[in-house]
């Protein structure tokens, strides 16, 4: 089971709303608001094949109430302090809530930043949240971004707690959900209620592995599982359970990426390969790119949070559930494509005296790669357009 | 200047059924007047939109706010350009908006008297009254909810004038800040009136397609007497905020940049065809003559000059007809400025700060005459009709200006006298405190000293 797990009860309401909600399956398509929070609640109370029970703190058990007024925060560009940015402009639905447009995230004002939006699909999961797992629950990494100067910008948490009450058309709506106005802790709450219901699987590959259906995966596929679980070896980090697979291990390593980045990439180009239309590129000179460019601010991964030296560079094991649908890949989106990820791992990463000993030269073969690739591919949830139209029934908060 | 004023309205088509008293009153008293004067104005605006015909006495600059330096804020600076006066060539009004927007571009409503400034980030829109005073003017109001009201624009961009109204393009949307977007009409009044999505390969909406359908905005004009309208497409709020190192270097986010030109059926404001105009094509700049059935681009990645234009089976073409320097060093083109007589078209490339001439007297073969290094950086442009005088600004957008020594922020005036660039007066944006100026748009007190209550245009010197 999940290690952390005595932090977070299975809730006996969950059970109950099981049963409320038993006569809609977690597949179906919520087309009114009311259906629609059917069907998160009912996410939640039986996920879909390959996950294991939702685990729900005991002092924010999950509600409809919740989920609603957290998917309207979510989607609210009023939130940032100059009205430009929600949760959901990172974690774009439609773009298995990340984004796939750049390596990495653009702030308040256009300000950079460090790392690689995640997805929030089966966010619900995470025993540590951002990529150096600074966090501990959804809860409260609800808050960092409304509040970091670098993102969404409020100047404070009580400034934001005002603007949010001074929106009429939030009247009410914490009350409904928790019996109190909002305040930190509450618009925590109701954001984490709603991204706990993002829960995605039911792939093919677990129509095969769990499922027992022969016929749901393909031969290439299935030669990349054996690759996987055997000769490439990811699934050391990116871990399968016996009745569930997460495709991670809560712990963090150092893929080399980050070292590469900070210590020798930097550095060392001449040049930069920049597209300028499609099938049109240049070699720019890199010195004209940074003549326009600030430098990216250092990055030292969980050693930030540990200021542990064994955590240099380290980052969290991301999982590999839709990955499909997350690119661009590594925590600062690097690496564009599922081939280019694996052509990574195969020729050993960037080797470096810190880089985890189970990252080698594999020596695949070009059929192995694609091989490998077709798997990964087959982790796709069979739920996300839902998804996307259970988020895009809310109204985009924007100022009046 | 080559023709009267009259010639110019008519030769843009402006005169039409709806304004034709009016407009041919104002025209004729502005060609009486003008008979004597110094020819000026900035070529290529708004055929509805009354015109200097003295000399320019104001340049206002829509300048974005600098973090830590002065008061931080975007804001509207006023240039003393008034040859003999005792404060030409010096800022001598600044209006502060609080905040900043991503100051851009800015357009005059049809009669003069307001200047739409637009913010591409916040995507508020600044109302300043330049006609009680143009050289002070005043923020009289302020378009908070265009995102809501437009049904998701986000980037407001060029403010065009039309008969009454003002048409707003917009650079990126709501639900994801990709480049998808929309044109948003507004009255002079400042009441919203409605949206017009691009058109996309998924919701063409009649639109003949020559390449792809982006659906993705930036520039706009018209050319009434064609009923044409033409838009191009530069890209979302990811890639205009983000820093321009960090996106050259990013191949996911440099394939979101337009690769179209859109033609519309101007007056019913419905999408005709979509061209393939690949490598972000920014500005667009009507030729005036009355025979002159084309329009010029510049694409910004590509370096190219497009020439749009309607062949002789009268369908709108694209066509790549000359380079901007060397391609391969991304010179990045960005304003151009089209002479009032069609002959010659500046074109500034931001990176290496340089303008560049071109004799387009032959549309299609342009041939580059005349460069001349304004700054580390240069980027907006802006010449007088008689083409005697050039304005050059520096900032391009908040996080794509260089870096270090080379962030020369200014404003320059330049004499041109058919051979070289001679510079007049230098503003230094940083020394002032003031910011990254950008956008520059010509004010006169002559536009208003005819003005009756009744009357939205006066052109009489």
């Amino acid at each position: 089971m999940i290690a952390g797990m005595n932090r977070y009860r299975i809730c006996w309401l969950v059970a109950l709303i099981s049963l409320l909600s038993a006569n809609l399956s977690p597949g179906q398509a919520a087309e009114s608001p009311r259906s629609r929070d059917r069907a998160a609640m009912a996410r939640i109370a039986n996920p879909p094949l390959g996950l294991p029970a939702v685990p729900t703190p005991a002092d924010n058990p999950p509600t409809a109430e919740k989920i609603r007024l957290g998917r309207k925060l979510f989607l609210d560009r009023r939130l940032s302090h100059n009205g430009t940015l929600s949760c959901a402009m990172c974690h774009v639905p439609e773009q298995g809530f990340a984004v796939n447009e750049m390596a990495t995230a653009v702030g308040k004002e256009g300000k950079s930043l460090r790392r690689n939006s995640p997805t929030l699909l089966n966010v619900a999961y995470m025993r540590s949240i951002f990529h150096d797992g600074r966090e501990t629950s959804i809860e409260n990494q609800a808050i960092a971004p409304l509040i970091a100067a670098d993102e969404m910008a409020n100047p404070s948490i009580g400034y934001l707690v005002q603007k949010i009450k001074a929106l009429r058309d939030y009247d009410g709506l914490f009350e409904q959900g928790f019996g109190r106005g909002p305040t930190m802790e509450t618009v925590g709450m109701a954001i984490a209620s709603y991204e706990r219901t993002l829960l995605s699987a039911n792939s093919a590959f677990d129509r095969w592995y769990f499922g027992k259906e022969p016929a749901a995966l393909g031969a290439d596929a299935i030669r990349g599982f054996e690759l996987f679980t055997g000769k490439a070896g990811c699934a050391a980090c990116h871990t399968i359970e016996g009745r569930f697979a997460l495709f991670m291990d809560h712990q963090f390593h150092d893929t080399s990426v980050g070292w590469y980045r900070a210590m020798v990439r930097d550095d060392s180009e001449q040049s930069v390969r920049v597209r300028l239309a499609p099938g049109v590129f240049v070699d720019l000179d890199a010195a004209a790119v940074r003549s326009v460019g600030k430098p990216l601010p250092a990055d030292l991964g969980r050693y930030e949070v540990t200021l542990d030296p064994a955590d240099y560079w380290r980052y969290k094991t991301p999982s590999l559930r839709n990955v499909a649908l997350t690119a661009p890949y590594m925590h600062d989106g690097s690496l564009r494509t599922l081939p280019e990820v694996v052509a990574f791992y195969d020729r050993g990463g960037h080797p470096h005296p810190g880089i985890d000993p189970r990252i080698r030269a594999l020596h695949l073969s070009q059929i192995e790669r694609d091989s490998l690739v077709a798997f990964l591919n087959s982790l796709t949830g069979d739920n996300a357009e839902e998804l996307v139209r259970d988020a895009r029934s809310e109204k985009i908060g924007n100022p009046q | 200047m080559k023709r009267s004023f009259l010639e110019l309205l008519q030769s843009m088509g402006a005169v039409h059924r709806l304004c034709t008293i009016p407009i041919l009153a104002l025209a004729l008293m502005a060609a009486i007047g003008a008979a004597s004067a110094a020819k000026a104005d900035e070529t290529c605006m708004s055929p509805y939109m009354a015109k200097i015909t003295g000399q320019e006495d104001f340049v206002y600059v829509w300048t974005l706010g600098v973090e830590g330096l002065g008061d931080a804020s975007d804001k509207l600076v006023t240039v003393d350009v008034r040859p003999g006066s005792s404060t030409y060539g010096q800022v001598i009004d600044s209006v502060s908006v609080g905040g900043r927007h991503e100051a851009h571009h800015a357009g005059f409503t049809d009669d003069r008297r307001y200047l739409w400034a637009t913010g591409l980030d916040t995507s508020k829109i600044f109302i300043f009254d330049v006609h009680s005073d143009p050289a002070r003017p005043r923020l009289v109001m302020e378009i908070d909810d265009f995102v809501s009201k437009s049904g998701g624009v986000v980037g407001p961009h060029t403010s065009y004038a039309m008969p009454g109204r003002m048409i707003i393009t917009g650079l990126s949307n709501d639900r994801d800040h990709s480049g998808r977007t929309a044109l948003v009409e507004y009255s002079n009044s400042g009441t919203y009136i409605a949206t017009h999505w691009m058109p996309t390969a998924d919701q063409t909406r009649g639109t003949k397609i020559e390449g792809v359908a982006d659906g993705y905005g930036y520039d706009l004009r018209v050319l009434p007497r064609k009923n044409v309208m033409l838009t191009s497409s530069f890209t979302g709020w990811s890639n205009y905020m983000m820093d321009f190192g960090q996106m050259l270097g990013d191949g996911e986010a440099m394939k979101r940049f337009g690769q179209t030109v859109t033609v519309w059926d101007m007056h019913a404001r419905t999408p005709k065809k979509v061209l393939h105009v690949p490598g972000a094509p920014l500005e667009l700049r009507f030729a005036l003559g009355p025979n002159h059935n084309y329009a010029f681009t510049t694409t910004a990645l590509t370096s190219k000059i497009w020439l749009i234009y309607e062949d002789d089976a009268g369908e709108w073409q694209a066509q790549a007809v000359a380079d901007i320097g060397d391609a391969s060093k991304v010179p990045l083109p960005v304003d151009i400025s089209l002479s009032s007589d069609d002959k010659l078209l500046w074109v500034d490339t931001f990176m290496d700060g340089k303008a560049r001439l071109f004799d387009v007297s032959d549309p299609f073969h342009p041939k580059q005459i005349y460069e001349k290094v304004i700054s580390t950086q240069v980027n907006m442009v802006s010449q007088s009709w008689d083409g005697k005088r050039l304005y050059f600004t520096s900032s391009l957008l908040a996080n794509w200006d260089k870096k270090g020594d080379d962030n020369n922020q200014y404003i320059k005036a330049y004499n041109w006298d058919g051979k070289e660039l001679k510079e007049q007066f230098a503003i230094d944006f940083t020394k002032e405190k003031l910011g990254r100026p950008h956008i520059m748009r010509f004010g006169a007190y002559a536009l208003y000293a005819a003005i009756t209550t009744d009357t939205s245009t006066a052109m009489t010197e």
